[in-house]
């Protein structure tokens, strides 16, 4: 049996009459790739930021490497990794100057985090404009410079949210090897995207939430035999989100509607 | 193939314009926290329409006075009066950003045609053009009451005059558009107008100390503008007087020229937005550079004393200084204050009073006056952070060293630049006695200590987001604001006695002594209420960052 590296129970967070994630009983053992998908506002950068300390729950408890939150947040921080909802960038800084921040932000020394600042812009392709502001970055480079900033300080819990939007193909070729290396080295990711292939081809747990409660988990295989009741099926994740996602009708928008465009 | 019935004529998309830039209007405020903008709006509408009616009334007494008084050449004056306010009103709010793109219209089926025209008609919807059509027919009025014998000449004259405006504005506003689609335009843009702003401050003490020398050369400058726009316009309207209508033709005929000359530049610039032009923020891809090894790390770290994270964020926010034009202006403005005021009010000669002000008074008086300027933007610390605040609360840190970071910064900075005043003052008009001296320096602690403390929790309570650069909606949180002029009141009400003290007293040294007890309380209450802003900090968090992420 592996170690959990993050465990849920009851996570709930409610905005007024509004329950945006409903009692989340969520398990992710450490080492794992795991892929947490829903609709647009279905619960995933509600339930990021209650497990990354932007957020507090309404109620429930998250644990992550052991550690409840609420009890350990600075202790907790120190381990995870994150790229948030947005990114979280300090946009007047270069990107260089940002990495030298977040490193230090994380108590790394100045020769260690002035190294791993700048192998980590080779590695993002983002060291050929050293003066540039984050501000004139553009949407790509901002994301790689976010996904660098996450893992500066060598987080055991890397959470990412969207982390491939927007970023060219060879770049997200690169960071798929390197996270796919993360995760051999026991480094559990836990990423949102709504390109179900990317979840698919990377992730090897899955977990569905809507409308604020978790409606599947388990590993890919778990799940296509859940939805074609035989093992070793061909079921693709597309057709596991649109069965579980799609059930309760109306989700759907109707082509009909639309005759006049054919 | 696109179901579309009919291209909407010229007009039908110029009222589509219209409503489109309405309901955008509507919109905006239509937003949580727009309710001020609104009252603002009310309040700013009601007093520029005062303005306009009061200008109104002043040009058309001017342009009778002039054409009832035998100085018809004179009406050029009000031509100059409105050219300029036309032409420079809409730079100078060009910073505060266009709330609607005009080339942004280039997405739907407009011809060249269409969109030059939809383009001249947006010109008129200006409060600049507006109000100067209201004094352009308060001036035609004025002047056919004095004279009807001029209305058709003002008629045609005011015609070209109208259209001719448009069309520059319209020209520089493209080219405006242009430029300030650059970040790094639109910060330097804001920076030439806090300079500018400044620089207003000087044209007084100027006039006074040169304005008679400058008489003769002013003298000389003036037959060269014969050729402008307004000149023309006043010189065909006093030939239309005079019944010298060549003079009319003549003016006539250089202002359609100038209309025309502006029409083709404003027909090319227009042309190439139309073609499609490239106003992208992101850096042009650049060709792989070999870096040098970096000795930064090597070298000796001067922030050694401190934790890694409070050293980070100093940084940080020394980095953030430095790239705000807004926050350098701010850093060159004490010293022109001590400069501007010291020869107005104090020193042997003072411009402004016949006796000048004691430096015993003086100097503390200046001193809280820059406190009251510099610790400003304490009161909203994380206005410039943005999204980036979600670093603050994603590392393990507490916001106990966020605060002390962002307060060391800000403490240097006033070390630095109270430094600077008291060396310009003291070389103007020397320091004050020791013991004043002593008590304004215990009281400068009390105050910035005292002032910061409430700043933090005031910048975790009332956050509101600002953008560097840009003028348009920047500003600072209406809670922010009284919590600041509360805090430096009653601050300021503490002081001031105490500063007095010693006159009642006797005791030179009294006001130095209290001070300094109140210093030492201030430092002790700072330093323990970082522990309780932290806790606020994570249970204000939600709002902080929604506030800050916008």
């Amino acid at each position: 049996m592996t170690d959990a590296a993050i465990v849920t129970q009851k996570l709930t967070r409610r905005f007024g009459n509004l329950t945006a994630v409903d009692g989340v009983d969520l398990t992710v053992a450490a080492g794992q790739f795991f892929g947490f998908l829903g609709p647009n506002g279905a619960g995933k950068s509600t339930t990021i930021k209650m497990l990354t300390g932007l957020l507090a729950p309404s109620s429930g408890r998250a644990e992550l490497l052991g550690l409840d939150f609420a009890a350990h947040p600075v202790e907790v921080k120190r381990q995870i990794g994150v790229v948030p909802e947005g990114m979280g960038l300090f946009e007047r800084l270069t990107g260089a100057e940002y990495l030298q921040f977040v490193g230090r932000m994380y108590g790394l020394d100045r020769p260690t985090t002035q190294r791993r600042s700048e192998e980590l812009l080779d590695f993002m392709q983002l060291s050929d404009r050293p003066k540039t502001l984050i501000a004139d970055y553009s949407h790509g480079m901002q994301k790689k410079l976010a996904l660098a900033a996450a893992v500066i300080h060598g987080p055991r819990i890397l959470f990412l949210d969207e982390p491939f939007e927007g970023v060219d193909a060879l770049a997200a070729g690169a960071l798929k090897a390197l996270l796919g290396r993360m995760t051999e080295r026991g480094v559990t990711i836990f990423l949102t995207s709504h390109v179900l292939e990317i979840v698919e081809r990377l992730c090897s747990h899955v977990a569905i939430i809507h409308k604020g409660r978790l409606v599947a988990q388990g590993s890919l295989d778990e799940l296509r035999a859940g939805i074609s009741g035989e093992e070793g099926s061909k079921t693709t994740l597309e057709q596991i989100f649109l069965s579980i996602v799609g059930q309760d009708g109306g989700q759907r928008p109707q082509l009909e509607e639309l005759s006049w465009l054919m | 193939m696109a179901d579309v019935a009919h291209l909407p004529g010229v007009w039908e998309q110029i009222r589509l314009v219209a409503g489109l830039r309405w309901r955008i209007l509507g919109n905006n405020l239509r937003k949580k926290h727009n309710q001020w903008d609104l009252i603002g709006m009310i309040f700013a509408g009601v007093f520029a329409g005062l303005i306009v009616i009061g200008l109104c009334f002043a040009f058309y007494f001017g342009a009778y006075a002039f054409l009832s008084g035998g100085r018809e050449a004179w009406i050029a004056l009000l031509f100059w009066g409105i050219f300029l306010f036309w032409q420079l009103f809409p730079i100078f709010t060009a910073g505060f950003g266009a709330g609607f793109e005009f080339r942004t219209l280039l997405r739907f089926p407009l011809s060249l045609r269409a969109f030059y025209v939809i383009g001249l008609a947006y010109g008129l919807a200006d409060f600049a053009a507006l109000a100067s059509i209201c004094w352009l027919t308060a001036i035609i009025i004025g002047a056919t009451v004095a004279n009807p014998a001029v209305l058709p000449a003002m008629l045609l004259i005011s015609a070209l005059f109208l259209l001719m405006n448009i069309t520059l504005e319209r020209t520089i506003g493209s080219w405006l558009e242009r430029i300030l689609a650059r970040r790094r335009a639109r910060e330097m843009f804001f920076a030439l107008f806090i300079l500018f702003a400044v620089s207003v401050q000087f044209i007084n003490p100027l006039v006074q100390r040169y304005g008679r020398t400058a008489q003769p050369w002013v003298r000389q400058v003036v037959p060269y503008l014969a050729v402008f726009p307004p000149s023309l316009a006043g010189r065909a309207i006093a030939g239309a007087a005079q019944h010298n209508f060549m003079d009319t033709f003549l003016g006539a005929a250089g202002i359609s020229a100038y209309m025309l000359l502006f029409s083709v530049f404003l027909w090319l610039r227009f042309a190439t937005q139309y073609r499609g032009e490239e106003l992208s923020e992101s850096a042009a891809p650049a060709r792989a550079v070999a870096r040098p090894v970096s000795r930064t790390a090597e070298k000796g770290d001067a922030l050694r004393l401190l934790t890694p994270q409070v050293a980070a964020v100093l940084r940080k926010e020394f980095r953030y200084l430095t790239r705000n034009s807004f926050a350098f202006f701010l850093l060159i403005m004490p010293p022109i204050f001590v400069l501007l005021f010291t020869t107005q009010f104090a020193g042997r000669h003072p411009t402004a009073m016949k006796h000048p002000i004691s430096n015993e008074f003086f100097f503390p008086g200046m001193m809280a006056y820059l406190l009251l300027i510099l610790m400003a933007p304490a009161y909203n610390s994380f206005a410039y952070d943005g999204k980036g605040i979600q670093t603050f609360f994603t590392a393990p840190v507490s916001f106990r060293e966020v605060f002390l970071g962002k307060n060391l910064l800000q403490a240097g900075m006033l070390v630095f630049e109270l430094t600077l005043s008291m060396v310009a003052f003291s070389y103007l008009v020397g320091l004050p006695s020791l013991p004043v001296l002593l008590a304004t320096l215990a009281a400068i602690i009390f105050n910035v200590t005292g002032q910061m403390t409430i700043a933090n929790w005031s910048s975790l309570s009332f956050p509101r987001k600002l953008n560097f650069g840009q003028m348009r909606g920047q500003r600072q949180s209406g809670m922010a604001v009284l919590v600041s002029f509360g805090t430096q009141i009653l601050l300021g009400g503490i002081s001031a006695p105490i500063l007095f003290m010693s006159r009642w007293t006797g005791d030179k040294w009294l006001p130095a002594e209290v001070f300094a007890f109140l210093a030492a309380a201030a430092v002790a209450g700072y330093s323990s209420s970082l522990n309780p802003l932290a806790v606020l900090a994570e249970k204000k968090k939600e709002s902080l960052i929604d506030a800050l992420s916008r």
